[in-house]
């Protein structure tokens, strides 16, 4: 339903997105997960048309979104990351309008605007103005605008940011339950909710992808390489060589409560947990005192931790290298 | 060419907006006030002139229409004050949908920049033309008792010139508007362009030499004063009609160019 290929979008020299490509199948919620500002926006943007790409190609339905724009618009509905909203509209008259704006034939238009409504649970405040709701209400308007002419593609950006807990349930109920009739793409940077909601991740950092795969699909890759926690006495220098030297991957390494005692976690490129026992064994001989040792799984959080922040220290010096130099274990080397 | 339905749903959405806005009647109620007393003050003051040349011993052979002399002097007043009004009736037209994202409902939906734009522009110029209506009205109802009778087709050819006017100075408030997302500044920035335009006008000499012609061309105070007295030309009709034409394309072109910033 929607192909990405190859999308980069270069504002004077900063590239905010490099390259990204993916998929995404009929009947599918795909989600984009980043911490803020790795592109997911701007990808969306291109998605909807908003924005022109660079260089790359994006397909929804079929259509290019570039050459033919107005067909992508008609079968897309775009929630941004603001509502966009006319306050001093009423529900229905706000919903009204978005459909004849997306060509909604006149006749369908009070069943499709109803619809809406009911899906998006608005029923009791259809003729209040919209500047008079609630932060949480103004979030179901915007969705509701989105699939107000039953769209095959919805792209949501951020919908849950700046909500209460109850409503972020309901929003995510709301979502699961358009999935199969709808495409939809969503954007967050809440973990939870991508496992929750979503049937594919794409992670994307600093403009890249740089994970793809289901949530479960992601959570085992990670638990391949599970980590080790550790506290450690000896000095920082002799830590750091014995671990560097066992090919082990330093994650943390922090002082502890007593002097000369650190709190260490590392991972290995290894698959599975032996290394942990050639580590440890390292550490006794290097005459480091191990007082606990803890092997961990590396949870969705993790992983998403350790692709979006671990690598932008090397970043900057190995632009190229950077794929291969991504602490994740490639797909497939664990499947 | 764009479609129609598309520019009936953002035309019908604009001239709502005018008429559930606060500032909008505001602006409606001080127009109307200043229209009704400056038309009392010019009417008296033509009535009183005219009286005066029916006393004097040569006032009966001289010819005096009344009725043009006041649409004239009237006529002239209504461009004036619109300067005043037309920054308030366009400052939002494109800077309130950037400031509240709904520019992104509108780039994103099946419709195209410049049938936006023209929407906007017809909703702006059919609400200055719904602020004329009681204005039209009660001219016709002093024009109609006046002797000489009124020339109606010059009644009709001035409104027809003043609503020309406001659509040429509406489509570069809308321009203005698209440059920033702050309506204030929008107005502001209008308000100084309309400034500029009576300066302008003030700069052109009455000489046929060098740049005077240019910029009594350029000067739609002075194209319209030209229309209202009388000499109704292609020339004038062609300048107004390009001057709308260039205002909603700076105004595409504005919004065009909002793609490519970075935000």
């Amino acid at each position: 339903m929607i192909e990405v290929e190859q999308l980069t979008k270069v504002y004077g020299t900063f590239s905010a997105i490099e390259n990204v490509s993916f998929r995404v199948e009929p009947g599918e919620i795909m989600g984009f997960l980043g911490p803020n500002g790795a592109g997911k926006t701007t990808s969306m943007r291109i998605l909807t048309g908003f924005l022109p790409a660079t260089s790359g190609s994006a397909r929804v339905a079929g259509y290019d979104v570039h050459e033919n724009s107005m067909a992508v618009r008609e079968r897309i509905g775009y929630l941004p990351e603001t509502p966009p909203l006319y306050p001093e509209m009423t529900v229905e008259n706000y919903l009204g309008f978005v459909a004849e704006l997306k060509r909604v034939p006149a006749g369908d238009r009070p069943q499709q605007v109803d619809r809406a409504i009911e899906r998006c649970n608005l029923q009791e405040k259809r003729h209040t103005l919209i500047r008079k709701l609630s932060k949480g209400f103004k979030q179901r308007v915007g969705i509701a605008q989105a699939l107000v002419h039953d769209p095959p593609v919805i792209i949501l950006d951020e919908p849950t940011v700046g909500l209460d807990p109850k409503q972020i349930i309901e929003v995510r109920s709301l979502i699961k339950s358009l999935a199969g009739d709808h495409t939809i793409v969503l954007s967050t940077h809440i973990l939870p909710e991508v496992s929750m909601t979503c049937d594919r991740v794409v992670i994307i950092n600093r403009g890249r992808v740089v994970a793809t795969g289901t949530p479960s699909e992601l959570s085992q890759q990670a638990a391949g390489s599970a980590q080790l926690t550790l506290e450690l006495e000896g000095s920082r220098e002799v830590i750091q060589a014995t671990i560097a030297a066992g090919g082990g991957h330093l994650i943390r390494l922090e002082p502890a409560a007593q002097p000369e005692r650190f709190h260490v976690t590392l991972s290995h490129h290894q698959p599975g947990d032996t290394w942990m026992r050639d580590m440890v064994s390292r550490m006794v001989q290097a005459n480091i005192g191990v007082y606990e040792m803890r092997r961990s799984q590396v949870s969705l959080e993790e992983v998403f931790l350790q692709l979006t922040t671990q690598e932008s220290p090397q970043e900057n010096q190995q632009e190229s290298q950077e794929t291969q130099a991504s602490p994740m274990p490639e797909e497939g080397n664990h499947a | 060419m764009p479609r129609l339905s598309s520019l009936g749903v953002i035309f019908r959405k604009e001239l709502r907006a005018y008429f559930v806005s606060p500032i909008a009647y505001v602006v409606a109620m001080i127009f109307w006030a200043l229209a009704g007393f400056f038309f009392v003050r010019i009417l008296a003051s033509v009535v009183d002139y005219s009286l005066r040349l029916d006393a004097s011993p040569f006032g009966g052979s001289q010819p005096f229409d009344a009725a043009t002399i006041l649409l004239q002097q009237f006529l002239n007043l209504m461009g004036t004050l619109f300067l005043f009004i037309s920054p308030i009736l366009t400052m939002s037209l494109y800077a309130e949908e950037r400031k509240r994202g709904t520019m992104e409902l509108l780039a994103t939906s099946p419709v195209t920049n410049v049938t936006v734009a023209l929407g906007k522009w017809l909703g702006a110029l059919v609400f200055y033309i719904t602020l004329l209506i009681p204005i039209v009205v009660y001219q016709l109802v002093v024009y109609s008792s006046a002797t000489p009778s009124m020339n109606y087709r010059l009644f009709v050819a001035g409104h027809l010139g003043l609503i020309l006017m406001a659509g040429a100075m509406l489509a570069f408030g809308m321009f203005i508007s698209a440059l920033t997302d702050n309506t204030i500044i929008a107005a502001i920035g209008t308000f100084g362009v309309m400034l500029l335009l009576w300066v302008i006008d003030a700069a052109a000499g009455q000489s046929s030499s060098g740049w005077d012609p240019v910029l009594r061309y350029l000067s739609i105070l002075q194209q319209y004063g030209n229309w209202v007295q009388g000499s109704l030309t292609t020339s004038s009709v062609l300048f107004f009609v390009s001057m709308i034409i260039l205002g909603i394309f700076l105004t595409v072109q504005a919004v065009e160019g909002l793609r490519w910033q970075r935000n």
